[in-house]
């Protein structure tokens, strides 16, 4: 017993916890184990017979999972295309490019005291943040990706959309309301007199485009503008595009409206009293609802996941390659290409310049040979699989209008807040009444 | 000419994604370095506060640090009574005849030098015997300096320092409190207007804070109240 403790207080604390969390690990793996092999059949019969439920915590866990790196990219996209410009370079010291700084400044705050003020409202403290999160990614669920790439695809998924956007103001003032501090208050007040304000030529702007689709699914909507590129929304409706895009800054919080967080003005708004980690779910689902408003924004106007172009069938390539045929030869295929690649792609160096080292030729080969083979690979994926093509289109066009914002806060100044109000009011409103009666008179003339 | 509504933006954001593809004005400094000459060191230049006086504290580091010596500092104290300078007085008075005669092709009289003009030490050395070289006949010993010569030079309370062994700024201090001793022969009124030129004195300071003071349209009214201890009449 004296020789267990002795060896106990020998070890150090990551040899404690790892000796104390080991033995729980091993009975909960051989506890599945054993469940799998009892239950297993019986699992995946109510699984398959439940298939929604399946799809539904996937769904959730693949967004969820996604909204992270994206925000990342995002963040790492404003700070080095405003940084470049300004005529400076912007972040080059983390990773490639300074690629991974956003990366080191979510673990900075995760790393930092969980930390709440006194006299806030602690659970609706904590759950400001992530209500605010929640409802900035679960728009993404019904947002198709690709063909047969959605979470869901609801008959009201537009509908379902603006809904579940809208909760992102009841978490705006949540956080000012517990947060014991008078401008806090004013700040999430501000928030939400903005938001709920922009909502308003933000849903108007669409319904003349739902009156042309006649479906809510987003799915759908992005299977009718298959084809050309002539056949997107945007051609029919650009002053409804215009609107909504407009909107969309606005509700997404963006320059030149992102008076919620004028970060120069007022301190933070309904985010002053926030900091680690709690702060990061705010600045996280500022930089998701980027994406999702880019994502919404393609999915209705420039044609979804659509290729801007479509050729005639005839000229369709059809890759009927099934490797497995190969047998064996697969195996050694795999083992060889690499070889021979890298050498055929160091040959032409070795032999054009004689001062190069072999070694250096080799390496110049092989990372040519891994953009050929990544080239390849993503080449016979996007001829091979619909739903790469669609995707690759997809986010393209989405990363697209997400520079775009980036772009604009990179130089437009900020709006006073009454002339952000004078604008949603007096402008954009009686512009989407407009739109609206303009695309009814249009269809009644022409359907008739 | 036609306001275009949405140009503006247009065209600012035009300007910006120019400015994306432009080269970068950023250096990275540890590992980049601009190619400047060895010995540069900026501009040198005396920097003057908004009242017209000169900023330069006479702390000599520029002078210490200058590496072909090419700065020579002299000037006055704060009190405007001294002269200071770095290096050896002797050899700066050398190098500043020889560098002001170079440059305007004449002599150029030094007015504050003539603190640091040699003595005859004969009267001072027999005062000093009168009074047995005791420090606490410190005023009578500055008074007696004083009729001797006219006013006290800096050789005479340096000489009256290393005789008595009083502290030197304690010789200083009972000389500059009595106001019937002075450091200057009287009638040195050229001097004075020089060193007033160069630098301006309490007065000049107390009437540029009163017109800065009276602000905006008064700035005129306000100025020169302060001169000769007129601030009570202000009304």
């Amino acid at each position: 017993m004296t020789a267990l403790s002795r060896t106990w207080s020998r070890l150090t604390l990551p040899g404690k916890l790892i000796f104390s969390i080991l033995p729980v690990v091993l009975v909960l793996t051989v506890g599945l184990i054993a469940v799998l092999v009892l239950f297993g059949p019986t699992i995946i019969q109510f699984l398959a017979d439940n298939i929604w439920l399946v799809r539904f915590v996937v769904a959730a866990t693949a967004i969820l999972v996604m909204s992270i790196p994206t925000a990342f990219l995002i963040i790492y996209m404003e700070m080095k295309g405003i940084a470049l410009m300004n005529l400076r370079i912007g972040p080059d010291r983390v990773g490639p490019f300074g690629s991974l700084l956003s990366v080191v400044h979510g673990l900075k705050v995760l790393a930092k005291e969980d930390f709440s003020p006194t006299g806030t409202d602690r659970l609706v403290f904590t759950l400001a943040p992530v209500v605010v999160y929640m409802a900035t990614i679960m728009g993404l669920l019904v947002i198709p990706f690709a063909p047969g790439l959605f979470g869901q695809d609801m008959s009201i998924a537009l509908l379902y959309f603006f809904a579940v956007g809208g909760l992102t103001v009841v978490g705006l003032l949540m956080a000012g309301w517990s947060s014991f501090n008078k401008y806090s208050l004013l700040g999430g007040l501000r928030s939400a007199a903005q938001i709920v304000s922009y909502e308003i030529p933000l849903t108007l702007s669409v319904v003349g485009l739902l009156m042309l689709a006649g479906t809510m699914s987003l799915n759908q909507l992005a299977l009718n503008q298959a084809g050309w590129f002539t056949n997107w929304y945007v051609f029919q409706q650009p002053l409804g595009a215009l609107i909504f895009f407009i909107a969309a800054t606005a509700e997404a919080n963006r320059t030149p409206f992102d008076l919620t967080e004028a970060d120069s003005e007022i301190v933070a708004g309904f985010a002053t009293e926030y900091s680690g980690m709690r702060f990061g779910f705010f600045f996280f689902a500022e930089y998701v609802n980027v994406f999702v408003i880019s994502a919404l924004f393609v999915t209705l106007f420039f044609g979804g996941w659509n290729a801007p172009f479509a050729w005639p069938e005839a000229w369709q390539i059809t890759l009927n390659l099934n490797p497995g045929q190969l047998g064996i030869l697969l195996l050694i295929l795999f083992a060889v290409i690499p070889v021979i690649g890298t050498l055929v792609l160091a040959a032409p160096f070795l032999l054009a310049r004689s001062s190069m080292p072999a070694w250096q030729a080799i390496i110049i080969g092989f990372v040519l040979f891994n953009l050929v083979a990544v080239a390849a690979v993503v080449g016979i994926a996007y001829i091979g699989w619909d739903w790469v093509a669609g995707l690759l289109w997809f986010l393209g066009k989405s990363y697209v209008f997400v520079f775009v914002f980036v772009w604009m806060r990179g130089t437009l100044p900020r709006v006073r807040i009454d002339q952000l109000m004078g604008f949603a009011w007096k402008w954009l409103l009686p512009a989407s009444l407009l739109n609206l009666f303009v695309t009814a008179a249009a269809i009644l003339v022409f359907a008739s | 000419m036609i306001r275009t509504p949405g140009l503006g933006i247009v065209k600012g954001m035009g300007l910006t994604l120019r400015r994306f593809f432009e080269p970068k004005a950023t250096i990275k400094y540890p590992e980049v370095r601009l190619d400047v000459p060895h010995k540069f060191r900026g501009r040198l230049q005396l920097l003057y506060d908004e009242y017209g006086a000169i900023k330069c504290e006479t702390c000599f580091q520029c002078a210490q640090a200058c590496p072909i010596e090419c700065i020579d500092m002299g000037g006055l104290d704060t009190k405007g009574r001294f002269h200071v300078h770095w290096g050896p007085p002797e050899t700066y008075g050398e190098r500043r005849d020889e560098s002001a005669l170079r440059r305007s092709g004449r002599p150029v009289p030094d007015a504050s030098y003539a603190h640091f003009e040699g003595i005859d030490v004969g009267p001072l050395e027999a005062i000093l015997e009168d009074f047995d070289h005791d420090p606490r006949h410190m005023l009578q010993i500055l008074e007696a300096t004083q009729a001797a010569y006219g006013h006290l030079p800096v050789a005479a309370l340096k000489l009256i320092s290393h005789r008595t062994g009083a502290w030197y700024a304690m010789i200083y201090g009972t000389a500059s409190y009595y106001r019937h001793l002075r450091f200057e022969a009287p009638g040195n009124e050229v001097q004075s207007a020089a060193i007033d030129a160069h630098r301006p004195s309490e007065a000049t300071y107390l009437a540029g804070f009163e017109a800065a003071l009276a602000g905006g349209g008064g700035a005129g009214a306000g100025r020169g109240k302060g001169r000769g201890g007129g601030r009570g009449a202000e009304a």
